[in-house]
């Protein structure tokens, strides 16, 4: 009573009038504005994606794409057709791209002595020095580049090297292949590059090669090698596969005949098969069953002299390239051979080394390479870096090497800025931008240009570097063209003409030291750049299935010997380094054979790939795939890479689920004797118009993991990180499931691509409690995200197990490190739900692919044309294995398909009715070595 | 035969059901007093402490799976079930036996079900609620476990009923509330006894509105018997119904070690296997911690041994039936399932298992083990071990070797697991206790019929 008594009415006033004002001011949503365009960007329609063709560098060599953006955002890389190093499909590093563009990690400003700085700070400090190395024609400057391929690149550091006749520059390439350079030199007298044309050969033998393994060339040889391989009822012949090599690989996974040996034996075989086409060398001793092996080699590839060729791999010394050379063309073999211009190599990372160490060195450009932690450290490139007085690193990320350096310049991303980029076979295309750099970065050429003191951006430097390639006058509609194309067809001038190769001398190699370590790089992270790409750590190598991490493969024997099993940790030491791992026993290594995966125990990778696996290259004395003398103990610690596949063996299951036939058996196959359907007491389901169905070929699928990559990009599936893994625990919608086919000591590896089935009698579909696993009437088997509660019956009762459940808000508040974080949310694909905590979610066949076609055909008022519907991972695979479309369409590929004699469907005694079937696996065995095993 | 007649024989040696002294006062006074007048003793403070810890841990750990997610628990990709599901149907087995200790051995006029009656009902309530919880814990989103009721909704949308899961949903709902209205029906009088001895006001309001007005007028008796009968006619097919429905959670499915028509009955009887084997515990807490050595007596011990006998019995067969099936059936998938847990990664559990419900009650062909409390004590633990681990085991074999190879996966169960597999225990000791305290824990007014119909003999 008091309180109201001592209020006057002029404070209740005040009051009430105080309160209204921060009502007013406090409690609204922040101001937004919707405000149309006022002048309409053409052919950008919200929600309608638009395709950009552009390329992509790996190992510095260009993959042409064509990039979906949606309202500015680039979301997805598929492959450009008109490219010849993408041919259409993809890679899982292109379709990785995006993720790393908008990786939270990346380096969003210019730092030096460990603070924030900006470009023109950098230019101010660089300026003086400039004119400094001016004076002295650029004495002292050093560029180090990784391997490049771009002309306007390679175009500005030549002119800077014409300006600055002292100035010199360094290529840096972790995966440089310099037994083949070396091995060129040998038997041509020069350097040469080859590329083998798979596409037409009739037998292929690879000696430790890995031509299906990661690389730029990866596409190009799974094509070329996968058109080889399609086996159809109507007959054609198909190529066979020998691949003798030290431990496994995708090429050994996927060849007719394989045989493990230490390197120095398949050198010996390299020797024998020469002996076989007249070499004059002195007689090597096989052992029995690999010389009956090498007689049958031989005499295979003798039949078919101008369609046979021999593939050598890193782990070889040069003379034995060299001899391959020989071999090659003492078969004729079809093999692209190039010389590269002398101009555009650059000097060994050794000679920056020294000189740095001698006080040479001025400044030091690092550009977009990080030999602080992939150069062999013998070499002694972190100590000497500090020698320069100017050190400048250019990287995407604060990495090893910026951390070396005095500067650090964030680098544009390439989906950001202009560039362009060659092929191994010397076709160019051009790099456009995608997007505004997200921060303010830089590119290479832009730093390039710096040095001789432009200030020109990237898009003038690119367009100068092709202003004279133009036809003249017509340069803008030219360039537009290109742009549009994603090429710029300009294959490489001549190819080398007359290069006959010399009978090598073979150098006597010492005695095999017990043991020998294969490095090769991951399938997944390649060199260790991608390190900090969650969607490539968290794809399972296509072999050992291990995510998050790599360990040392070795052969039973081998264990047995050190006394170790699956999961010990083994400390490997060799070259005065020493790097410890966990041991995974694997039948195909040869004896004394170790192998590790290059790329991972990144030191500064950022918050995913940091610390992750154990760093091969610290065991490197120098470039080479093949350590001697390396020593291993076991630490006595247990330590674990997570798996997704492999916790079990076999229990003779392949022989339903992967069944494989030899040629002869497949061409006895009696299509009509297939058992059908099981009878049922049902009437079809009633469906209206399309029947969608996959058809994927086991004999063309090499593993590479485009297909599975593609899928958690179009789909927006989640990364769950290691510890999720390692729970059992994952969220991919497609997995390639491993078959281990083949005699237990050695064994060979089917791979079968597994995404969700879409039974027409689906057993997901009467457990679930609220009917979110339902038919639509194209009979998809789709999953109501909002009407899931989680029972995960439907997975429970999944035979095929391909159903992924968000045990955690994986995309929806709990996402692993740094994935949640704002940019990352850009990636999305607005097509597609993302799926929140508790919700199951599988394998849609694409379904918003399928939209997309029959709102386009319906506009024409038409029906859907065969192949109009291509579902993320069909558009991917290399090796065109998966195959979709309309089952009710008349003449649909997939019907045809369907009526091979090899088709089968998985469990298909289950009644299930799958409407994704498979193509067994055919291989053409040598009928002799079949008849005599071993 | 010789051991039939000598158990035969024994039984006769044995003292009666109830003592020659009792007389109705005594039988009201021996179940009353305690509850009534006595202080609740150091022994129920003891038990009381062990358990409201244990019981404020299952709730920490049930909000956690609420707030965190399912991913807490140790499911993956492969093995989507896991403890929540095993809970679920072990404290619904436990839940089976009260009611069917009631009804079914009212029907059948067993003179010795009226001691053991009513904390039985009162375990199946506290047991069903219990395993209630579990389904809704294991959802992906809980907070939406509803759907599977048909209830009015904007979106027009009913439940699947072709699945189980919703099958399953009655029949737990439908057992609970039933489990409800049986034992409160059956605690009207004795309620109304309580009303009439209480010591304070506040109990006498309390007892006497949950009694309803009973007076024990003929006429309420007659109204009483019939309904009571009525009920305990419609709960045995209730029982069995709802542990069927439990076991075509898993039958309902595709899954090698799953799709058998066998499991709707081993279910029912496994259940009454666990369920018992709760019961004799409990009978032996309260004989010793109430001093009810006259009421509950080694006769009805025996009584219930013999249950268990007959029940490891039957469940023996239907394991031996199972694996001969999955012989038989010459599938690769089943063969594969039944050596997976005869060799594989769980097999040292399934052999525990083994020992557990089909070795060890085996010691009960003999009167002395029946006989011998400690002995039925440590058996039927050993069997409500070997029950859990029957369930996961049906869980993690089934689904860690399914068809696929690549996708076989093993189980590894988190902390939060093993604290919703333990802490409950807690939570159901923690309402018997309570329950122990409030309510006559053995049913008065049968015990009085019972003498009844002795002396009138």
């Amino acid at each position: 009573m008091r309180v109201e008594a001592q209020l006057s009415r002029r404070t209740a006033l005040k009051l009430l009038a105080g309160q209204m004002a921060l009502l007013a001011s406090g409690c609204s949503r922040p101001r937004e504005e919707i405000v149309p365009y006022v002048r309409m960007p053409e052919r950008l329609v919200p929600g309608v994606p638009l395709q950009f063709a552009t390329t992509l560098d790996l190992g510095g060599f260009g993959r042409g794409v064509l990039c979906t953006s949606i309202e500015g955002r680039p979301i997805k890389v598929e492959g450009n057709p008109q490219h010849p190093a993408s041919l259409g499909a993809t890679d899982p590093f292109a379709e990785a791209a995006v993720l790393s563009l908008y990786d939270p990690d990346r380096s969003q400003a210019v730092r030096t002595a460990g603070e924030i700085s900006n470009w023109a700070a950098f230019l101010d400090t660089l300026k003086p020095r400039l004119e400094d190395l001016a004076a002295r024609n650029g004495d002292g400057l050093r560029i180090l580049t990784g391997p490049i391929s771009s002309p306007t690149l390679l175009r500005q550091i030549d002119e800077l090297r014409r300006r600055l006749p002292k100035l010199q520059w360094h290529v840096h390439d972790p995966l440089e292949d310099s037994a083949a350079h070396q091995g060129s030199l040998l038997a041509f007298g020069r350097l040469a590059i080859s590329a083998p044309r798979l596409g037409e050969v009739d037998v292929i033998v690879s000696l430790d090669a890995d031509p299906l393994g990661p690389g730029p060339m990866q596409i190009v040889n799974a094509r070329g090698f996968s058109d080889r391989r399609r086996v159809r009822s109507d007959g054609a012949d198909i190529g066979r596969l020998y691949a003798i090599e030290s431990s496994p690989t995708l090429t050994g996974a996927n060849a007719d005949h394989r045989l493990a040996l230490p390197p120095a034996r398949i050198a010996d075989f390299a020797v024998a098969i020469a002996r076989g086409l007249g070499a004059d060398l002195p007689e090597i001793a096989l052992p029995t069953a690999t010389a009956a092996f090498q007689q049958e080699v031989s005499r295979d590839i003798a039949a078919h002299r101008g369609r046979a060729l021999v593939v050598v791999g890193p782990t070889l010394p040069p003379d034995i390239h060299a001899l391959c050379h020989w071999i090659n063309a003492q078969l004729q073999a079809p093999i692209d051979y190039w010389e590269p211009d002398d101009e555009a190599a650059g000097a060994p990372l050794a000679d920056l080394v020294r000189d740095l160490d001698a006080g040479a060195v001025d400044s030091l450009f690092v550009l977009q390479c990080n030999p602080a932690y992939d150069a062999p450290p013998a070499l002694g490139f972190a100590r000497a870096a500090a020698k320069a007085r100017l050190s400048v690193h250019l990287g995407c990320y604060f990495d090893e090497t910026a951390a070396l350096c005095q500067w650090h310049i964030p680098a544009t991303h390439g989906l950001e800025g202009w560039s362009d980029l060659a092929t191994r076979g010397g076709a160019a295309s051009l790099v456009q931008p995608l997007i505004e750099p997200l921060y303010a970065t830089r590119s290479s050429h832009e730093v390039v240009d710096a040095l001789a003191g432009g200030v020109a951006s990237g898009y003038a430097l690119v367009r100068e570097t092709w202003a004279a390639a133009a036809p003249a006058g017509g340069f803008e509609t030219w360039w537009r063209q290109a742009l549009q194309d994603g090429i710029i067809v300009r294959n490489r001038d001549q190819k080398a003409a007359d290069l006959t190769p010399s009978l090598p001398q073979l150098k006597t190699v010492a005695a095999g030291s017990p043991l020998t370590l294969i490095l090769r790089p991951d399938p997944c992270i390649y060199d260790g750049s991608f390190a900090n790409n969650a969607w490539l750590q968290e794809l399972p190598k296509p072999l050992t299935k291990e995510v998050w991490g790599n360990s040392i493969g070795l052969a039973p024997a081998d264990a047995a010997t050190l006394g170790v099993i699956g999961g010990d940790a083994l400390r490997l030491t060799a070259n005065g380094g020493s790097v410890s791992a966990p041991v995974r026993i694997a039948a195909g290594h040869a004896p004394g054979v170790l192998s590790l995966y290059l790329g991972h125990g990144r030191t500064a990778a950022g918050v995913i790939g940091t610390g992750v696996g154990a760093n091969a290259y610290l065991l490197r004395a120098d470039a080479s795939f093949a350590i001697d003398r390396v020593t291993a103990e076991p630490t006595g610690e247990r330590a674990s890479v997570p798996s997704t596949q492999h916790q079990f063996s076999l229990e003779g299951e392949a022989e339903d689920l992967f069944p494989s036939y030899a040629l002869d058996q497949f061409r006895r196959l009696d299509a009509n004797a297939k058992t059908g359907e099981p009878a049922s007491f049902f009437a079809p389901p009633p469906g209206s118009g399309a029947r969608w169905g996959m058809v994927i070929d086991t004999s063309l699928c090499i593993g590479c993991n485009a297909c599975v990559v593609a899928c958690q990009v179009e789909n927006n599936s989640p990364v769950v990180g290691p510890d999720e893994i390692a729970r059992g625990r994952d969220m991919h919608w497609l997995r390639i499931d491993a078959y281990e086919i083949g005699t237990s000591d050695n064994p060979r590896t089917g791979f079968q691509p597994v995404p969700c089935m879409h039974c027409e009698t689906a057993p997901c579909e009467p457990v679930c409690p609220t009917g979110a696993s339902v038919h639509d009437s194209e009979g998809l088997n789709v999953q109501v995200y909002n009407r899931c509660i989680g029972t995960r019956f439907c997975e429970a009762n999944c035979p095929y197990k391909v159903r992924r459940f968000n045990y955690f808000g994986y995309a929806d508040g709990q996402e692993y490190a740094d994935l949640g974080a704002d940019v990352m949310r850009a990636h999305n694909n607005p097509d597609v739900t993302v799926r929140s905590r508790g919700v199951m979610e599988k394998c849609t066949y694409c379904v918003q692919r399928i939209s997309r076609a029959r709102r386009a055909a319906d506009k024409d008022n038409r029906a859907i044309a065969d192949g109009e519907v291509v579902t993320a991972c069909q558009a991917a695979c290399p090796a065109k294995a998966i195959n979709f479309g309309d089952l009710s369409l008349k003449g649909a590929q997939v019907s045809t398909l369907a009526r091979e004699p090899h088709h089968y469907s998985l469990l298909g005694h289950l009644d299930t009715r799958p409407r994704t079937t498979y193509l067994a696996q055919v291989r053409d065995p040598n009928p002799t070595l079949v008849r005599r095993p071993g | 035969m010789s051991l039939a007649l000598s158990s035969q024989r024994a039984r006769e040696e044995l003292p009666p059901l109830l003592p020659d002294r009792a007389t109705d006062s005594w039988i009201t006074a021996t179940i009353a007093d305690p509850v009534l007048t006595h202080s609740a003793g150091r022994g129920w403070w003891i038990a009381m402490a062990c358990a409201a810890p244990l019981a404020l841990i299952a709730v920490v750990a049930m909000a956690l799976v609420l707030w965190s997610g399912v991913g807490v628990l140790g499911n993956n990709t492969t093995v989507v079930w896991g403890f929540p599901i095993a809970n679920y149907v072990w404290w619904i087995g436990i839940g089976n036996a009260g009611t069917l200790i009631s009804a079914l051995l009212l029907l059948t006029r067993q003179a010795w079900r009226a001691s053991i009656n009513r904390f039985a009902e009162a375990m199946t309530l506290f047991a069903v609620s219990i395993a209630g919880l579990f389904p809704i814990l294991h959802l992906g989103r809980p907070q939406y476990f509803y759907w599977l009721a048909p209830y009015p909704n904007t979106m027009t949308l009913w439940p699947q009923w072709r699945s189980a899961l919703v099958w399953d949903f009655w029949a737990i709902l439908s057992y609970l509330l039933f489990s409800i209205v049986f034992f409160y029906v059956g605690l009207l009088p004795d309620l109304a006894c309580f009303r009439d001895r209480a010591t304070t006001h506040a109990g006498r309001v309390i007892y006497g509105a949950f009694a309803l007005g009973w007076r024990g007028s003929t006429h309420q008796w007659r109204l009483h018997n019939v309904f009571y009968s009525t009920m305990a006619a419609l709960a045995v097919p209730l029982v069995c119904s709802v542990h069927s429905i439990v076991g075509l959670d898993f039958a309902a499915s595709l899954a090698p070690g799953w799709q058998e028509t066998i499991f709707p009955p081993y279910f029912v009887v496994g259940a009454m296997f666990s369920g018992f084997a709760m019961v004799v515990l409990l009978a032996a807490a309260l004989r010793r911690g109430f001093g009810f050595q006259s009421i509950l007596t080694i006769r009805h011990f025996e009584a219930m041994a013999l249950i268990i006998l007959a029940s490891s019995l039957i469940m023996t067969l239907s394991y031996a039936t199972e694996w001969f099936s999955a012989w038989y059936s010459g599938q690769t998938a089943d063969r594969g399932e039944v050596v997976f847990a005869f060799t594989g990664s769980y097999a040292p559990l399934f052999w525990l298992q083994l020992v557990c419900n089909c070795v060890a009650p085996q010691a009960l062909w003999w009167p002395p083990v029946r006989r011998n409390i400690t002995a039925l004590v440590a058996i039927s633990a050993a069997i409500l071990v070997g029950m859990w681990l029957e369930r996961i085991l049906i869980i993690w074999n089934t689904l860690s070797h399914d068809y696929l190879p690549s996708m076989r996966r093993v189980f590894l169960p988190t902390l939060v697991d093993w604290l919703l597999l333990i802490a409950p225990l807690g939570l159901f000791a923690m309402m018997f206790l309570l329950f122990l305290r409030l309510l006559p824990a053995i049913s008065m007014h049968e015990m009085r019929q019972l003498r009844h119909e002795r002396s009138q003999r």
